[in-house]
């Protein structure tokens, strides 16, 4: 063994390779990883690459994709209304029923928590919504909604106030709502969940020091429940605005964005500009796509950093 | 300053199961420092969170000075508690966890800011009011959470194993800091713990429970002495009593100890009680009253000597455990002796045993027999 | 919202008792919401349109089991269960193998590009399904998976792999690194320690990530409906909402097509609803 051979060695001094099992051979490595990365790189970081390519294109069928640099953003943020009035009803739709979402899953979470009876069957039905697709859902909403045997008008009747009864879905002024209710209904028993299991791991301990500082459950849940809940509260927060303003199937399959704009989304008019309108070009809803990544990425990022500045609670 | 009267206290939980208190009566005088002792899930823990209001009563009375507080909610019963978690609010600093129980009594603030700042200054925590509880250690945490307690003066203070999560060292200054703090302020205290240290020193009484009943209340040297059964027999005391299985068997009109080889008098116990044990008997003696031979004190009389085979000797540095075998006995016993001990494994030792700190159970009750007094008052007098 | 934990015997507990009078209000209206909808559309599927429009919320008269056969021979409810159930276990199975394998590699192994390949796949978890859709309908017409199934089962892998991999990386790294160290010293190989050792142990969590793939994809619109077109492709989903644009007068029929659709989620639900809860919140609590 040469000088250099044997100096090699000692400079190297980490165990053998097959005894580490913190460190696995590049083979192995290659099997275990090679299908995911390959799907990847050709179903999302390809498709991805390409719609920001799309973007400064004009994308026709059966021609060639012809550059056009920003044009598409301009027009966008120029002179494009209906853009307008979907990012308006996107944010609305992300703002009212977030809240709802959240304030709605803690207030059943809560209802669970103070032992009602037969909590454990309650916890099941009140989840169902979550299970079932936006198709079914959205369905059953529009009978509900339904002027003239829907259940929403037929209640209203009931009780009196005929004069309240809507046409919910095709009406302007109320389209959007309705839409929302449905939404906020259907994943309310999501957070629910979640907040009870957060309540759960709640200390009892603490819970019962808060009993004998004198709080009855009213100022237990405003001092000390709600501010140990605060991580569950801001990532529910964050994960139910962002998902909203992804929103695309229920408007989809309720609306269709209408009636006159009412209910349009960032994410219908991606689809509809796509594959609805006949301007066949893939070029400018690639850029409403990109122009509306960029901006959730900005709220991600925003609300991250407001998450990670809350303390931590050790319990 | 209260008074706690706790009357036939049960307490079943749902799901059924054997109650986890059965019965349990308790009285804690004004200032007093009562301990509830007993290994874990004997239901110690549920008595106080009773006592707190943080569980129902299935049935039973609590009252404190008089009154019933049965139906009373933990909030307006006036008892502060320390839990062995600590229990602090992680969402406020030291200053506001002191303070919250106060404030939401609506007491006035400049009276909150001299409370807190005085208890604070008391238990060295002035440098952290403004911490929160993660930036805390342990023993700091440990002192918040009396603090708690403390700054609210209430009627009754409860501790739940406050101890136990701290190391050896901290225990041990926390336990005369926790002794300290409660006889100054002469406020009636519960407090629950496994450890029998803590229950030998802390408690003016300790109440040994087993399994949801009380077993025995007594000042703690007084049940040390005088365990009423084997239960207690074995849980106070480390190494524990030895227990040793004899026959008693009829010698003229009185009776005889047997074992192994040897034959102890009885002179100690009423023989008409001896009579009744159906010829079986459990000998409880202490480690600490068995002797090497040479290093018995003289005045003591009453001993009775047995051969015995040497098994294991454990230096524990002051003291040596010596373990051994009796004569003829199957069972094996353990014997404190000095640091200075020559008996090594598989020696053979004469020992002694010192007949007057030996008691004896029957061993189909496990209760212990009741000793002829005075020989026992003599004993102790003479040791004190 | 506790009630007060302090005793309440005798006179006391009529007093909780009213107190609990609005929370038990509440919990009774919210169940006849939440749960309320389903059952009404289960007492359509069993009425005729008629029946339905002269009394939209009375139980069902005489019960029209019939309707199911001609719902599901009728249309092409048949071929849509079939797709769907195709591409849904196909997916699930492809995520799940290739899910956890990445997930084993991320929680076991310290490797060059660890933390990049870590970033780029939990990255897909924040990608809004909008940014890929139009070029993957480009791609798939480009590679001639367009209105195919398997395009379909690709996109659908390639989409629902972060949340795999994260669910199962969570559960592997909590697998105490004692038994790998130990199973190495047995001579067990990369490959042998990942297939007897990482996935047996790991099963509740592939457990749970099926559960949850499972929904989300047997529900899955939006990719669907830009991906297919063909009446014979069509998934559940999709084939409802062609159900409904065909019968959208026929209300009763189009109930009896919903509860074909939510018939069997309702089944599992009511066998496995703790497993199911489990598996769709998995992702969120940390």
């Amino acid at each position: 063994m040469t000088e250099r051979a044997l100096r090699q060695r000692a400079a190297t001094p980490s165990p053998p390779l097959a005894l580490d099992a913190r460190r696995a051979s590049r083979a192995t490595l290659i099997i275990l990883l090679a299908p995911a990365l390959l799907l990847y790189a050709a179903f999302m970081v390809y498709p991805v690459l390409r719609t920001f390519w799309n973007s400064v294109h004009t994308i026709k069928p059966n021609n060639v994709p012809a550059f056009v640099g920003l044009d598409n953003f301009r027009a966008l943020l120029g002179h494009d209304w209906v853009f307008w009035k979907a990012v308006g009803n996107t944010a609305i739709f992300a703002i009212f029923a977030t809240i709802a979402d959240v304030l709605g899953g803690l207030l059943l979470a809560l209802a669970l928590f103070s032992r009602v009876p037969f909590a454990r069957f309650l916890r099941v039905v009140w989840f169902t919504p979550v299970l079932m697709s936006y198709v079914v859902v959205g369905i059953i909403w529009v009978w509900i909604y339904d002027y003239d045997w829907g259940l929403a008008n037929v209640i209203l009747r009931a009780v009196g106030l005929g004069g309240f009864e809507q046409s919910w879905l095709g009406d302007p002024r109320t389209a959007l709502w309705s839409v929302m209710v449905t939404h906020i209904w259907k994943w309310l028993g999501f957070n629910m969940i979640i907040f009870l299991a957060a309540l759960y791991a709640l200390p009892v301990d603490v819970l019962g020091a808060a009993e004998l500082d004198n709080c009855g459950w009213f100022a237990k849940l405003i001092h000390i429940i709600i501010p140990m809940l605060k991580p569950t509260i801001l990532n529910l927060t964050v994960l139910s605005f962002v998902g909203k303003m992804m929103i695309f199937d229920l408007v989809w399959i309720m609306t269709g964005g209408g009636p006159l704009w009412s209910t349009e989304t960032v994410s219908t008019y991606v689809y509809k500009r796509a594959f609805d309108w006949n301007t066949f070009d893939l070029g400018y809803p690639s850029a409403i796509a990109v122009l509306w990544f960029l901006i959730i990425l900005v709220f991600i990022f925003a609300l991250t950093q407001i998450m990670r500045q809350r303390e931590r609670l050790e319990f | 300053m209260a008074r706690v009267a706790i009357t036939e206290l049960s307490k079943l939980y749902d799901g059924g199961g054997e109650p986890a208190v059965k019965d349990l009566s308790l009285t804690v005088g004004n200032g007093e420092f009562m301990v509830l002792l007993g290994p874990s899930g004997c239901g110690k823990s549920s008595v106080l969170r009773m006592i707190a209001g943080l569980e129902p009563i299935t049935s039973g009375k609590i009252a404190i000075d008089g009154e019933i507080v049965n139906e009373i909610p933990a909030k307006d019963r006036d008892i502060a508690m320390v839990f062995q978690s600590y229990a602090l609010y992680p969402h406020m600093d030291v200053f506001n966890n002191l303070a919250f129980g106060l404030r939401r009594r609506g007491i006035a603030k400049t009276e909150i800011e001299r409370r807190v700042q005085g208890a604070a200054s008391k238990l060295g925590l002035l440098p952290f009011l403004k911490r929160k509880p993660h930036a805390l250690s342990g023993g700091q945490r440990q002192r918040v959470a009396l603090g708690r307690a403390i700054v609210r003066e209430p009627k009754v203070f409860l501790f739940d194993e406050p101890l136990s999560n701290l190391d050896a060292a901290l225990r041990v200054s926390m336990r005369n800091e926790l002794i300290r703090q409660q006889r100054e302020m002469g406020i009636t205290a519960i407090y629950v713990t496994h450890d029998q240290v803590e229950a030998m020193t802390m408690g003016h009484r300790i109440c040994i429970m087993n399994k949801g009943e009380v077993i025995q209340i007594g000042k703690p040297l007084e049940v040390y002495r005088n365990p009423a059964n084997t239960f207690v027999a074995r849980f106070l005391g480390n190494p524990p009593m030895n227990l040793i299985p004899t026959s008693v068997e009829p010698d003229g009109g009185a009776y005889q100890l047997r074992v192994g080889g040897m034959s102890l008098p009885t002179d100690c116990w009423p023989a008409e009680t001896l009579s009744r044990l159906g010829g079986k008997a459990l000998l409880g003696i202490r480690p600490e009253d068995l002797y090497e031979t040479a290093q018995r004190p003289d005045e003591r009389r009453r001993i009775a000597i047995a051969r015995a085979h040497v098994i294991a000797v454990e230096p524990l540095g002051a003291e040596t455990l010596i373990i051994l075998s009796l004569e003829g006995a199957a069972e094996e016993v353990t014997m404190r002796s000095g640091r200075e001990t020559r008996l090594r494994p598989g020696d053979n030792a004469t020992i002694e045993l010192d007949l007057a700190a030996a008691h004896l159970f029957d061993p189909k009750t496990a209760q212990v027999i009741p000793p002829v007094h005075e020989e026992r008052e003599a004993r102790w007098a003479k040791a004190e | 919202m506790k009630p007060p934990s302090a005793v309440e015997p005798s006179a006391a507990k009529g007093i909780a008792y009213l107190r609990g009078a609005p929370l038990m209000a509440f919990a009774l209206i919210y169940t006849i919401v939440s749960g309320g909808p389903f059952l009404w559309v289960a007492m359509m599927s069993l009425r005729t349109t008629p029946e339905i429009f002269a009394s939209p919320y009375a139980l069902p008269s005489s019960i029209h089991w019939e309707k199911f056969v001609d719902a599901w021979t009728k249309s092409n409810y048949g071929t849509y269960f079939w797709n769907s159930t195709i591409v849904v276990v196909t997916a699930v199975a492809l995520l799940t193998v290739i899910g956890a394998m990445v997930a084993h590699c991320l929680a076991r192994y310290r490797f060059r590009g660890n933390r990049l390949v870590r970033f780029v796949i939990l990255s897909g978890m924040i990608l809004p399904p909008q940014l890929m859709i139009l070029s993957l309908f480009q791609i798939l017409l480009e590679y001639h998976l367009y209105n195919t199934l398997t395009g379909l089962i690709i996109v659908y892998v390639a989409g629902h792999l972060a949340i795999t991999v994260y669910i199962l990386e969570g559960f592997f790294a909590q697998i105490p690194q004692d038994l790998f160290d130990a199973a190495r010293l047995d001579g067990y190989s990369d490959l042998e320690i990942f297939w007897r050792i990482t996935l047996p142990i790991g099963v509740p969590a592939l457990f749970t990530t099926v559960t949850l793939n499972f929904i989300i994809l047997w529900n899955e619109f939006l990719y669907a409906v830009v991906l297919l077109t063909e009446d014979d492709k069509r998934t559940l989903p999709l084939g409802i909402m062609h159900f409904m644009g065909n019968h959208q007068l026929d209300v009763g029929m189009v109930a009896t097509g919903l509860m074909i659709a939510i018939g069997p989620v309702i089944l599992l639900y009511a066998f496995f609803s703790e497993t199911m809860i489990r598996g769709m919140t998995a992702g969120a609590v940390r």
